[in-house]
């Protein structure tokens, strides 16, 4: 059975607080210097960098020589990369030794990490994710395998992929569109013939991602070996664990014991002689599909519902979400460089996220990550800027 | 459970919050099946007891005068002349009765509201041997800038004599230890709450309709204000932000409903600001009035400097209005569906104004939150958790014996 390991790299690029009152700067001034707080955002990449990036990094790359038969993937975001190179070069450098394994394959997604796929038309999607190809070129000449912002998917972004080339598609492998069938095999997906939509198993990759550190889970402490006994008894043709990569360092500190946790997990895993590593293009052309699966409607892997109501689920994100897509025509007209760059990093599907007012458990998650004291002052903060983005766009066509 | 509770206001005789707190614990208690006797000063007004349970008892012969009073100029002063007499008349008078009714039937536990009504408690419970519990609703250091040395003395005593103290919030209990000496063990935090239905809109109201008002607001924003007119409700802050909003746009209206020793000062300042016809001062509302203009309002704010809890804000948010709360308010504690403020942040807090205003979907996401604030805000949570400190009280008095 093939072990698929990929981890989700990605940073948003958070606001400054806006202020109504505050004086425009003058014409020059531009807008991606003054919508986006760099202070905070620098900080915090460093910080995450320091604590999660640098360490796992080198980590995952002393394992690749030790462990010859491993293969591992990343998709890591064009706003992440962005950051990095401005903010701390070193990260970029050490994703690259990884690449340079050759072991290491990384998947193809939109640059601003945006819900572009939603639009409408699919222009903004295609150019996006274009920009995320020109991004990740220096470590992957062709991506093969797409994975759709928080793995949002339907038959038509299945279909859309298929059409651009790509040989299989990651989703969550959710229950309500499984049904009795498990996660660890690939699917065709109805309507397209030849991309494999590879399903994350939620179970053992929530396992490592939100349970390890939980003291009140009856597993506590995950063992490395334990952890492989599960994998090696697991039915099926492939085990898709997909993680953030902050699982590492970040949502679960040192001290938990996490990197040596997973220093381990890969000799544990070379013990069970029928599990082989496999990147997500291996699963795709390698492992015969089973079945077919249908999603309609578009899923994702957040929150309980595990749909897009994380980010349009309330009225403030889908008035605000409007306002952007509405922007498209107009100020691609304008042909204006920093307005279409700022446009597009305000599609951060983070900023939306900010805004979620779900209650009790999924709100807790929303609130841990979230720059803001509640989602209304998200709101506030982001349909401000989002409206001063139209009056320049509004400006700029009167010129 | 009988309970002596020493207070000072009770309905139709009010000016402030803890009336309406005593008032609806008291019903609530009731109603889960305890006994109360409730020791006021006379009202010189006829009082009916809401609940069978709940007997009023009028302590002195000599008539007081309400906590809140005008002085010979017609101006409203914060304590009336002699109050400090008209306190140690009270709670000398209400201790005996307290150990008068405990010989016919016990007491399980005492329980005083503010300094008004402690230095009776201390007594009664030297008196009869029963727990003490003291609620504190605000301090002297909230009530006005230039603290009462005599009030002071008498809230820093009422911490020591009182077995458990309840502050209405976190930042009051941090107050009580500051200025008080509070002991942070005797403390428990029971938040107020709010009867939503008395100020949701009516089933004879067409959904969404704006209740008629004597004032005109030709079809105007009304952002409201509504509280005594002192320096720690924050009215000055709200002609500033007032200022700053009409630099944005001229279709709004603010409403100062209330009085107090800022009123005059108010007046002028809105005229060197030069915000005219904008500001509308309404004095003193009535209950109707209170509820009518809750709901009139399109957003409630609170810009207090210091704020125990404001209970104010709970109403305002039971009429379906958005509100704005000051991040130095105890309610700031416990509602998720407010936008918090600091006091000073003029222009925050005028963002905040134009962005309610101005965003439909933002007022329904706030609407949209207020029913689960509001669930676990009821005086009957007020009266299960006062419940349990009485219980506390009760169990550590007798073990201790």
């Amino acid at each position: 059975m093939k072990v698929c390991f990929y981890f989700q790299v990605h940073q948003p690029m958070r606001l400054a607080p806006f202020s109504i009152f505050a004086p425009e700067g003058g014409e020059q001034a531009s807008l991606f210097e003054r919508y986006f707080d760099h202070s905070l955002n620098k900080q915090i990449l460093q910080k995450v960098a320091n604590k999660c990036y640098l360490p796992t990094n080198s980590l995952l790359l002393d394992a690749l020589e030790k462990n010859p038969d491993l293969h591992l993937a990343f998709s890591i975001t064009g706003v992440f990369l962005e950051q990095a190179r401005m903010y701390m070069p070193e990260v970029v450098d050490s994703f690259a030794a990884l690449a340079k394994t050759g072991r290491v394959e990384f998947l193809s997604e939109t640059y601003y990490h945006s819900l572009s796929s939603l639009f409408t038309e699919q222009t903004e999607f295609e150019e996006q994710v274009n920009l995320h190809k020109a991004a990740i070129a220096p470590f992957c000449a062709k991506p093969t395998v797409f994975r759709n912002t928080e793995s949002m998917f339907s038959n038509d972004i299945a279909h859309w992929a298929e059409r651009l080339g790509y040989v299989g598609i990651m989703t969550e492998g959710l229950d309500q569109m499984l049904g009795w069938r498990s996660p660890t095999y690939t699917y065709k997906v109805r309507g397209s013939d030849k991309i494999r939509a590879l399903l994350r198993h939620y179970k053992l990759s929530d396992d490592i991602g939100y349970r390890f550190s939980q003291k009140s889970w009856n597993e506590w402490p995950l063992t490395a070996e334990k952890y492989a006994n599960w994998l090696a008894a697991t039915p099926g043709d492939c085990v898709n664990l997909f993680m953030d990569y902050e699982t590492f360092g970040e949502h679960h500190w040192e001290d938990t014991g996490i990197f040596s946790f997973l220093k381990q997990l890969f000799p544990e895993i070379s013990k069970h002689r029928h599990l082989e590593y496999a990147t997500p293009s291996q699963v795709a052309q390698q492992v015969g599909p089973r079945g077919e699966v249908d999603a309609p409607s578009v899923i994702s892997w957040a929150d309980n519902e595990r749909d897009t109501s994380a980010w349009l689920g309330n009225d403030m994100q889908r008035a605000a979400f409007g306002e952007l897509t509405s922007l498209e025509k107009p100020l691609k007209e304008l042909g204006d460089a920093d307005l279409l760059r700022t446009w597009r990093h305000l599609q951060n599907s983070d900023h939306l996220y900010y805004c979620c007012t779900k209650s009790l458990s999924d709100q807790d998650v929303h609130n841990y990550f979230s720059p803001y004291e509640s989602p209304f002052d998200s709101f506030i903060n982001y349909m401000n800027v989002i409206q001063d983005l139209k009056a320049q766009v509004k400006r700029r066509e009167k010129r | 459970m009988r309970i002596a509770m020493l207070g000072w206001e009770f309905p139709p005789f009010i000016s402030g919050g803890l009336g309406v707190h005593c008032f609806e614990l008291t019903k609530a208690l009731a109603a889960k099946g305890h006994f109360i006797d409730f020791f006021m000063p006379v009202s010189g007004k006829t009082l009916v007891s809401p609940h069978k349970n709940i007997c009023l008892i009028e302590t002195s012969e000599s008539a007081l005068r309400p906590y809140l009073v005008f002085n010979k100029k017609g101006k409203l002063a914060t304590y009336g002349e002699g109050l400090i007499r008209a306190v140690e008349v009270y709670n000398s008078q209400a201790a005996k009765m307290v150990a008068a009714e405990h010989k016919q039937n016990p007491y399980d536990v005492i329980h005083c509201h503010d300094w008004l009504t402690a230095p009776g408690g201390a007594h009664a419970r030297h008196l009869i041997l029963r727990p003490l519990v003291q609620t504190f609703h605000s301090c002297e250091f909230d009530r006005t800038s230039t603290p009462w040395d005599a009030i002071v003395r008498i809230e820093r005593q009422a911490a020591a004599d009182a077995d458990l103290i309840i502050a209405v919030s976190n930042r009051m209990r941090k107050q009580l230890k500051t200025h008080l000496g509070a002991d942070e063990k005797k403390m428990r935090v029971v938040y107020n709450g709010v009867d939503a239905d008395k100020y949701r809109a009516s089933a004879v109201d067409a959904p969404y309709s704006k209740p008629a008002l004597s004032v005109q607001t030709d079809g105007k924003h009304v952002v409201l204000f509504l509280g005594r007119l002192t320096e720690q409700k924050g009215p000055v802050q709200f002609l500033h932000a007032a200022k700053k909003v009409l630099e944005k746009r001229q279709d709004v209206l603010f409403f100062i409903a209330g009085t107090g020793e800022l009123m005059p000062l108010l007046i002028n300042l809105s005229m060197e600001l030069g915000l005219g016809e904008h500001v509308r001062f309404l004095g003193y509302l009535s209950d109707a009035d209170q509820k009518r203009i809750y709901r009139a309002a399109d957003v409630y704010i609170m810009p207090s400097t210091s704020e125990p809890f404001g209970i104010t804000a709970l109403e305002a948010l039971a009429s379906g209005t958005p509100i704005i709360v000051s991040k130095t308010s105890g309610v700031s504690e416990v509602v998720k569906s407010a936008l918090r403020v600091d006091f000073w942040d003029i222009h925050g807090m005028a963002q905040k104004i134009i962005s309610v205003l101005q965003f439909a979907p933002l007022r329904k996401s706030m609407a949209e939150g207020a029913p689960a604030d509001l669930k676990h805000l009821t005086w009957e949570q007020v009266a299960n958790h006062t419940y349990g400190v009485y219980d506390e009280a009760v169990r550590s008095f007798k073990q201790n014996k």
